[in-house]
């Protein structure tokens, strides 16, 4: 997808977002029918629990982008569905395919399509510890932006 | 009426999931109170009723005051559960918590007024079903 496509596509979940303002704007699809790639994922996210912190804190509002199709760098704060229990869940790329993680398993690689997720808050977050690598498929969005509340406004950094 | 907020706020509840229960909240305070109520309804009942002796008077005594406390205690642990902790969408999954809440209660109370070893059994049956339940909404 190229950059002109992305933004195009972010104007239109921006919009989509907005009730009664999609069809309002000519040519842009209703949800669901947007671009090709933000089948599922969500463009705006209300974070829950406190595995994120002090990166996100509970009750914060995410901008994220559904048109992403490949694990974004290490450190960007990605949206998935958990792979032990389908919950939609927020953590941050800690490896990207083709990585080694050490286990106490010992070493295990990356497959091409799998990416190795941690919260933050290592001491009481639920992530690639429990449930291993998580597959492409499980990805849902990157966020990029927080939007609310007021005060704690700004982009995300990679960490 | 229109509010900016409501516009504005996501639809979409994302988990940055812990494994601790976030808070303070955990039926274990609970279960054992009622494993204690059980246990000295059993002691209780090991005591010699027609016995006099300064001994078995004051075990008695002790035994009844532990029982007395630690049915309060589960009264007391079960309730704030109840509500602080549970929200609407827990309640829609497990309509009949109410019901299984006001029974754990009744039952604390029944093992105030008697010295019954069923009663103390259903008490810690109710209260694993509690516990159960608050479990299962960490899930």
């Amino acid at each position: 997808m190229s950059a002109v496509d992305r933004a195009a596509a972010l104007v239109q979940g921006v919009a989509a977002g907005i009730p009664g303002l999609a069809e309002r704007i000519p040519g842009v699809a209703p949800v669901g029918a947007l671009v090709d790639g933000a089948r599922d994922g969500p463009w705006r996210v209300l974070v829950a629990e406190d595995s994120m912190r002090p990166a996100l804190e509970p009750g914060d509002w995410l901008l994220t982008d559904p048109t992403i199709r490949d694990w974004p760098r290490r450190g960007t704060i990605v949206v998935v569905r958990e792979p032990d229990s389908d919950l939609l869940a927020i953590k941050r790329v800690a490896a990207r395919p083709g990585d080694i993680i050490r286990t106490s398993d010992g070493p295990i690689r990356l497959s091409p399509t799998q990416a190795w997720l941690l919260g933050d808050d290592r001491a009481i977050s639920h992530d690639s510890r429990q449930y291993g690598p998580v597959g492409l498929d499980r990805l849902l969005a990157r966020a990029w932006f927080r939007y609310g509340p007021a005060g704690r406004t700004g982009r995300l950094t990679a960490r | 009426m229109f509010r900016l907020a409501d516009w504005l706020a996501p639809k979409t509840v994302v988990h940055a999931h812990c494994d601790i229960p976030c808070g303070i909240y955990d039926p274990a305070g609970a279960q054992q109170a009622a494993r204690t109520v059980a246990r000295m309804v059993e002691l209780i009942g090991q005591i010699d009723a027609g016995s006099t002796t300064l001994a078995d008077r004051n075990k008695f005594v002790r035994c009844v005051e532990v029982k007395e406390e630690h049915a309060e205690i589960v009264k007391r642990e079960v309730q704030v559960i109840w509500s602080d902790y549970f929200k609407p969408e827990h309640l829609e999954a497990n309509p009949d918590l109410h019901t299984k809440v006001w029974n754990v209660l009744k039952l604390a109370g029944k093992n105030k007024q008697n010295v019954d070893t069923e009663a103390a059994a259903q008490l810690e049956a109710a209260v694993k079903e509690f516990s159960e339940i608050f479990w299962s909404t960490k899930k």
